[in-house]
């Protein structure tokens, strides 16, 4: 690993590390395992307490909040340079930007796999009558990008608490504040399209989103080498 | 002697922001012009009209009792009203001695007094069941805006009525843990640029913990103001989503410094977060509130007051408590700082 | 609701002219002049702890 990451562009070494990040996910698979199974099963509690008719309101509701759960407890698993000599050792091979961008498109690519089976679980258990085909997909586009606002934001929080030493407690107290806004934008997107109002009319949410998104992962290349520093 | 004046002209800044925010009249307004379901005869028009009643707000209507004029309008419409009687400072009867035919349903109220000046009561009058002929003219009554005969006054806005004292606490309370916080934002890049100065982190761990009491000063004021204004003690607006968001923001910053055992490390983290967290600040209390609609003053676009809502009288006192706030804010912040170093340098003894 | 409140207890007369407005005045005054004298001792005990840690700080160099 680390002849081939002293040796190559940063380029290739970021795509090296996302690639390397899924190849460890793989093998310990309780890990993906254990996700999927918080989020069918939050699902599925919400399809009881909803008593399986769900109003267009509850159901926009719900569907937003499984989402945040699940990306919270998908960022809870620790990382490898969690512990100081693997940091200490990472530093020596590749420079921190590569890796906290690393981070955030794997948990990008797993926040948006998991909003899929999120949204699928949700029309299985809880109906789709509130939504025509077309509407369907701008909720789920709604989903994607809110997954990826998330991962942004949630990888440099899990960064910062890691790195405190205070684990996973400090990642939800630092992150709930941190998220709302998020959350405000994608619930009135979802309003909004479950309403009925054309895409085109509330895209600007979704601009919104993509704007959050690019200046928190810009926000975090910049200032995660501070974190690594000792 | 430089060091003690500057806080003197603070705390005497807000005294007499107090005093003059507390002891000032509010200006006399309109409150409502209700129908009263009966008729009365006119003395002009020699026929029975209905009856209004006309509410007025700290007015001296019972002073010159027949200098008082009552008109409506509607776009250039203009008509005079009757006034039957003038009860008291505040109550007057009003005869409705209008046509059948209207050429509009919807009416402003305006009224003329040599003491209180012109006042107006928008949309004051609403009648549904008249002939509206939209082409119909009339002669115009001779109408000049008066001025008034007060002494200096808060003006009276609708529905704020005398709760617009609170903008001397509420706007300058948020003024100032922006300033704060900004401070604090200052402070973490320096850190960050130039770990080893310990002062940076003292810095902002000091406006930080300072700008929190007046953000939450700032929410429970404006939480007073939203009761009156618009019945409840919390609204689902962009505005105060952000202002709570903001504060539970900061309390985070708090709780990830008492997280983090070693100094260095926790100088560095807390500055990361407090960059991440001035960011927030800045989007949530100055970007989104402009693109989303608000309930907060200055609707559809300014979180603000706009500058006309700011007559003199207001301006006279609203400036000085900006200015009163901050220098106050600051001071706590350096007496907090100087604590902090003190407290540092303790724990420094061998 | 609010205009029949105002109408029988109009806050003119029972804020200012009832002599509350003086009593609010007066509270947030102590409360302001309390809050000055508060900070100015704490500002004098920590000029005297100032000293106090600079001169033993400077003590074994003299």
């Amino acid at each position: 690993m680390s002849e081939h990451m002293s040796r190559s562009s940063a380029w290739s070494r970021y795509r090296f590390l996302t690639a390397h990040a899924f190849r460890m996910e793989w093998r310990q698979k309780h890990g993906l395992a254990g996700l999927l199974l918080f989020a069918l099963a939050s699902v599925y509690a919400c399809y009881q307490v909803a008593g399986g008719r769900a109003s267009s309101e509850t159901w926009n509701a719900l569907a937003w909040v499984v989402l945040m759960f699940s990306a919270f407890n998908a960022v809870a698993k620790p990382w490898p340079e969690d512990s100081e000599a693997m940091r200490k050792y990472l530093k020596t091979a590749l420079r921190p930007g590569e890796w906290i961008l690393a981070r955030m498109t794997f948990y990008s690519a797993i926040l948006s796999a998991l909003s899929v089976l999120i949204f699928l679980s949700f029309t299985l258990f809880l109906g789709s009558e509130h939504f025509n085909p077309r509407q369907g997909l701008s909720f789920l586009l709604g989903l994607e990008c809110t997954a990826l606002a998330f991962a942004s934001l949630l990888s440099v929080l899990s960064a910062i608490s890691s790195r405190a030493g205070a684990g996973f407690g400090l990642t939800a107290v630092l992150g709930l504040p941190l998220i709302i806004p998020i959350v405000l934008i994608s619930t009135r997107y979802g309003t909004d399209i479950l309403k009925g109002i054309l895409w085109i009319d509330t895209a600007h949410h979704l601009l919104f989103l993509a704007a959050l998104t690019g200046g928190i992962g810009a926000l975090g290349f910049i200032l995660f080498p501070y974190l690594w520093r000792d | 002697m430089k060091n003690t004046l500057w806080k003197a002209l603070g705390i005497l800044l807000l005294a007499y922001v107090f005093a003059i925010t507390f002891l000032v009249p509010l200006g006399p307004g309109l409150l409502e012009f209700q129908n009263v379901d009966r008729v009365i005869s006119s003395a002009t028009e020699n026929r029975s009209v209905p009856e209004y009643q006309l509410i007025g707000y700290g007015t001296h209507w019972d002073e010159e009792p027949d200098a008082l004029q009552v008109f409506v309008k509607s776009k250039s419409q203009l008509a005079a009203l009757e006034v039957i009687r003038v009860d008291d400072a505040t109550h007057a009867t009003i005869g409705l001695t209008l046509p059948y035919s209207l050429p509009a349903k919807s009416w402003n109220v305006l009224i003329n007094h040599p003491v209180d000046g012109t006042l107006l009561l928008e949309n004051g009058l609403f009648l549904s069941d008249r002939f509206i002929d939209a082409q119909a003219t009339w002669p115009a009554p001779s109408f000049v805006e008066h001025p008034g005969n007060l002494g200096f006054h808060f003006p009276y806005q609708p529905r704020i009525i005398e709760t617009i004292r609170n903008l001397m606490l509420h706007v300058p309370l948020w003024f100032t843990m922006f300033l704060l916080m900004g401070i604090g934002f200052v402070s973490s890049i320096k850190l960050l640029s130039n770990p080893r100065n310990e002062l940076d982190d003292q810095r902002a761990e000091a406006s930080v913990q300072v700008g929190l009491w007046f953000g939450v000063l700032g929410l429970l004021t404006g939480s007073l103001w939203a009761r009156f204004t618009w019945g409840a003690w919390w609204v689902d607006d962009p505005q105060l989503n952000g202002a709570l968001v903001t504060v539970l923001v900061y309390s985070g910053y708090m709780v990830l410094r008492q997280a983090v055992e070693d100094e260095r490390l926790r100088s560095r983290l807390s500055a990361v977060y407090n960059l991440f967290a001035f960011v927030i600040l800045v989007i949530l209390l100055m970007v989104l509130p402009r693109f989303s609609e608000s309930l907060h003053p200055g609707k559809g676009g300014n979180p603000g007051f706009n500058t006309y809502d700011l007559n003199s009288a207001l301006r006279a006192v609203f400036y000085p408590a900006i200015v009163g706030w901050m220098l106050l804010g600051i001071w706590m912040y350096l007496v907090t700082l100087r604590m902090k170093r003190v407290n540092r340098q303790i724990e420094l003894l061998p | 609701m609010m205009f029949i409140l105002l109408q029988t207890n109009p806050l003119e007369g029972w804020f200012i002219g009832s002599g509350k407005a003086y009593v609010v005045v007066g509270v947030a005054c102590v409360i302001l002049i309390g809050m000055a004298w508060w900070l100015l001792r704490a500002e004098n005990r920590l000029s005297r702890m100032e000293k106090l840690l600079n001169s033993k700080k400077n003590a074994p160099s003299d």
